[in-house]
């Protein structure tokens, strides 16, 4: 079974993600900000990360930046779900190393099938 | 004893006292009326939440035994087995996945309200120092919010997804 972990300072959002992506057949590990979701990364290995942008301590783009100058994060896919559209942000995130930019809200079918064609 | 004359605006500052003193308890008054939105929209999206997770377990058993009576061939006539409804069983479920969605109104309409709040904040701060603070050191003025409000939709449809 893959494993997601899922960074999202709002609750609403987390439970919404995470009954999404748990009846999609995932295993999910919620973090509550960007520090949150670099301690468990670093304890713990995770096919995908889910990140919100605008978040307390640390926001998603630097988390992005501090999982890719890690090995075991180097490759995995890291997608940044955000109510965040503009040019200049998207281009920050795929700067950071994100792969992908899905835009708040989120259909869930939509989001499993984004995740199916990233996850490895 | 002498009175202020409260309709001269004070050194360095556009607007008497008078009308300071109400722009600021209108914005602090906008404000705090934010905060109550605030906490409307919380209590709202937890109840929503609680109730579609109750609507969500309460399906999964005839779920369970739509699959065992599909699977048993005991479907019969006239019982009111998951089996007997899976359409509208269907439906329902795909009803649930539908509102996800919508209820994610709480988190964008959280950040909008969050911003909007330290943008009134930050007026009503920077008219109590320009009005009336003798130094302007001594005064606390929170911060206007250095972006734009990240929240531009206006609807709940769902967003736009990029892969890099």
């Amino acid at each position: 079974m893959h494993s997601i972990l899922a960074v999202d300072d709002s609750a609403s959002m987390r439970q919404m993600v995470s009954f999404t992506l748990k009846n999609a057949g995932f295993n999910v590990v919620d973090a509550v900000d960007g520090q949150d979701a670099w301690e468990k990364a670093s304890k713990a290995d995770f096919d995908l990360v889910l990140t919100d942008q605008n978040m307390p301590r640390m926001d998603g783009i630097g988390l992005t930046k501090k999982l890719r100058e890690t090995p075991k994060f180097k490759n995995t896919p890291i997608l940044i779900l955000t109510t965040e559209s503009s040019d200049q942000m998207k281009q920050a995130g795929r700067a950071a190393g994100a792969t992908g930019w899905l835009v708040k809200p989120f259909d869930p079918a939509k989001l499993v099938e984004v995740i199916g064609k990233v996850i490895r | 004893m002498q009175l202020q004359d409260t309709s001269a605006p004070p050194p360095g500052s556009a607007l008497p006292i008078w009308a300071a003193v109400e722009l600021q308890d209108h914005l602090l008054v906008a404000g705090n009326d934010l905060d109550r939105l605030q906490r409307l929209l919380s209590d709202a999206s937890e109840a929503l939440l609680a109730h579609f997770y109750g609507a969500n377990q309460a399906l999964q058993p005839l779920l369970r035994d739509g699959a065992k009576d599909a699977g048993d061939g005991a479907a019969h006539a006239g019982s009111a087995t998951a089996a007997s409804h899976p359409q509208a069983l269907q439906q329902a479920l795909a009803h649930l996945a539908g509102a996800i969605t919508a209820m994610q109104f709480q988190d964008m309409a959280s950040q909008l309200v969050a911003h909007t709040g330290q943008r009134l904040r930050s007026c009503a701060d920077r008219i109590a120092r320009d009005t009336f603070a003798d130094d302007e050191d001594e005064a606390v003025v929170e911060a206007p919010p250095l972006r734009p409000n990240p929240v531009t939709q206006d609807e709940m449809d769902a967003g736009s997804v990029e892969l890099f």
